[in-house]
């Protein structure tokens, strides 16, 4: 068949068009070119079409730039239209959190491409994120939490765009269409002053120990923290509940607290410190951060419960409206790669890859020798749907009320 | 009694009007003031505690809380809270006023005078953490009396707890009641103790029918006054218990800043009961206030 110089130039032209280097039109004027009836040459595109769609899950790119398919050739005339656009601007992205600097030195040093708005709006809110999307039309991309990220794609003010790592993602981290993606998570866990607390504090039971009095603590109001209130909900998973049912959290926090052992002061960062509270339930990565910082004095271990906890996602949207649609693709391409999924790592936030970087051996040995192990975190469950969510909080408005009160 | 003297010194009629007209325009920043600052308020505070947050229908579900233990638990916490720190405070604050004025040294009065000012506006998140620092879990005084034998905490002691919260609020509540007892103390004349000496009274005579009739209101009126002001504070307990003693000022946060329950109309409605014993304190302090200034005005 190769030989056949026609069936040839079909075959190269599929390829481009598969690949997305032409578009269906150019397409279907050169094989109009090869004299080729229309009945044939619709079978040919629509051939093509399903091949690519089985190739490259993505290829729909709202804005009509370069689509996503993940082969080496598309990402490179991604980068080259990206860098014909000069520009990335972020928005609600502030380099000090979860090691996004570092992230931004990669982009730069990776394709020179300038980054903009992080000094005027990196530290918005995931709700002013939204408005200056949809008041300014400046942003290319941002870094919302789920609820955000959801709440854009009804408002039509994100694309969609599917990296190249999308089959690594699980299914409740990104969005079936492609218009939001998380990319790290965080996950609530024990953060244990060991030079205060002699007993192993392993999974929620041990809390309830007698000599644990007035040393366990959670950070904030669950009512008010959305820290402290996925402390309560992650209680649930060891009681009989999880992720549709909040009250079992609500009661083994009220056990606890009649037992004397939840106390009433936060934990804080300070609080921790100075011992006020000896067993905090919050975020890893701040219970990481605290660790790093407290070098010591006290000594401070942080775990997640044997049997599991929940954790809270951040997601990344493209804007509708981009400026730089290529650069905002690009920047999806980027930080959901190996080495900046390893910085979010760094930074102490769980990348959503990480399994996928575990059983590829690509996490540093004394990088994971910082981290709780990878095997507890396979009982985290990752907390995406918003009704959920909301349905969560209902109970807990109530639920709470009796515990605080009784 | 003092507005007819003021009458008669104006003399004519109209020169009655003019002054009175003068006297009005001064007042009028005040007015002003009040008007932006109370009234207007007042006024959106029961007309949205009556109205519906959702619908903004006329409603009367806002106040649904009055029916429902639950719901008034807030209210015996901030009540116990208030009374208690109050009657500490008053208590405490009194004698430490009486001492300053007796002690006859315009140092200590000096120096006394300024550190009260400065402890009673010492509040919030700065007082919250000391108090952690001292009577914490993990205080500092905690830990002293702990390795003395003492453990305040297996005793039942808690430091986020209504009592905490008392001796807490007494930090500011002692000094603030020592700078209004100060003037009706200093007020008492030296020459009525001695003319009761001289008729033959016993130092027990004095305080009980001279002394404490005279000092009786000013006294009150200074409880109503910590009373109110613990009632309302909210900064420093927030900080401290993070929402588990629950108080009307957090409450009222609650519903409007909470995620979870977000009522600012049921808020409203909260904020009223608690404007509601607010008026009753200061309105009885305004009372008072009027009787007690007739014995110590010279």
């Amino acid at each position: 068949m190769a030989n056949d110089p026609l069936l040839a130039r079909i075959d190269e032209l599929s390829g481009a068009f598969t690949d997305g280097q032409i578009d269906r039109r150019t397409m279907l004027k050169r094989l109009a070119l090869l004299g080729l009836s229309l009945p044939a040459m619709n079978l040919i595109v629509a051939a093509c079409s399903t091949a690519s769609a089985t190739a490259a899950p993505g290829a729909t790119s709202a804005v009509g730039g370069a689509s996503a398919a993940g082969s080496v050739a598309d990402l490179t005339s991604l980068i080259a239209a990206a860098k014909g656009e000069g520009d990335l601007y972020q928005t609600g992205i502030p380099p000090e959190w979860v090691n996004y600097q570092a992230i931004f030195d990669l982009w730069k040093s990776k394709y020179g491409i300038t980054i903009d708005g992080t000094a005027t709006e990196g530290e918005y809110s995931s709700g002013q994120e939204l408005d200056s999307i949809k008041n300014t039309g400046k942003p290319d991309v941002g870094d919302v939490g789920i609820a955000f990220a959801v709440q854009a794609k009804t408002q039509g003010l994100s694309a969609a765009y599917k990296n190249s790592f999308w089959a690594d993602i699980p299914d409740t981290a990104k969005d079936a269409d492609g218009f939001w993606c998380c990319n790290y998570w965080g996950a609530q866990a024990f953060v244990v002053n060991t030079d205060a607390v002699k007993i192993p504090i392993k999974d929620w039971k041990d809390l309830l120990d007698p000599s644990l009095k007035n040393a366990v603590g959670i950070d904030g109001d669950p009512t008010k923290a959305n820290d402290s209130f996925f402390a309560v909900w992650s209680a649930a998973i060891a009681n009989g509940g999880g992720v549709d049912n909040i009250q079992p959290g609500i009661d083994f926090m009220n056990q606890l607290y009649q037992s004397g052992n939840l106390t009433a002061a936060r934990a804080s960062d300070t609080n921790i410190t100075n011992g006020e509270v000896k067993v905090a339930i919050k975020w890893d990565y701040l219970g990481l951060a605290v660790r790093d910082k407290a070098a010591g004095a006290p000594n401070i271990t942080v775990t997640i419960p044997a049997s599991g906890s929940l954790a809270s996602p951040y997601a990344d949207i493209v804007a509708a409206k981009a400026p730089h649609p290529n650069a905002a693709n690009l920047w999806q391409e980027l930080i959901y790669s190996d080495e900046a999924q390893l910085l979010f790592l760094k930074g102490y936030a769980h990348p959503i890859r990480f399994d996928a970087l575990q059983a590829a051996g690509k996490i540093p040995a004394d990088l994971a020798a910082k981290l709780p192990s990878a095997d507890l975190y396979k009982k985290v469950t990752l907390v995406t749907d918003i009704t959920k969510i909301t349905a969560a909080q209902t109970t807990l408005g109530t639920g709470w009320k009796i515990v605080v009160n009784s | 009694m003092r507005s007819l003297t003021a009458r008669t010194d104006a003399g004519t009629p109209a020169a009655a009007r003019s002054r009175g007209g003068r006297a009005a325009l001064a007042l009028l920043p005040l007015a002003v003031l009040i008007t932006a600052f109370l009234l207007v308020p007042t006024v959106a505070l029961v007309w949205g505690s009556f109205h519906d947050s959702k619908t903004g229908a006329f409603s009367l579900a806002n106040y649904s809380y009055l029916g429902h233990p639950l719901d008034l638990i807030p209210f015996r916490n901030s009540l116990e809270l208030s009374l208690a720190s109050t009657l500490v405070g008053g208590l405490v604050g009194l004698l430490i006023g009486q001492a300053i004025v007796s002690s006859r040294q315009p140092l200590i009065q000096e120096i006394a005078t300024t550190f009260s000012s400065v402890a009673a506006n010492f509040a919030g998140v700065p007082l919250a953490y000391a108090f952690i620092a001292t009577l914490g879990n993990s205080g500092l005084l905690t830990l002293f009396l702990r390795s003395n034998g003492i453990d305040l905490y297996d005793g039942g002691f808690k430091l986020y707890s209504v009592l905490g919260l008392t001796i807490v609020y007494a930090y500011w509540e002692i000094p603030l009641m020592v700078l209004v007892m100060l003037p009706p103390l200093q007020a008492m004349k030296r020459s009525w103790r001695e003319a009761a000496e001289i008729l033959g009274a016993s130092r027990w005579q004095y305080l009980r029918s001279v002394a404490i009739p005279i000092l009786m209101t000013p006294f009150i009126s200074s409880l109503l006054l910590l009373y109110a002001n613990a009632f309302g504070a909210y900064a420093t307990a927030y900080a401290l218990t993070t929402g588990f003693v629950s108080l009307v000022p957090i409450e009222i946060s609650n519903l409007i800043n909470g995620d979870v329950s977000y009522d600012p109309g049921q808020a409203d409605a909260l904020a009223v009961g608690l404007a509601v014993i607010m008026a009753v304190c200061i309105g009885g302090r305004a009372i008072l206030e009027r009787r007690s200034t007739r014995w110590l005005d010279r």
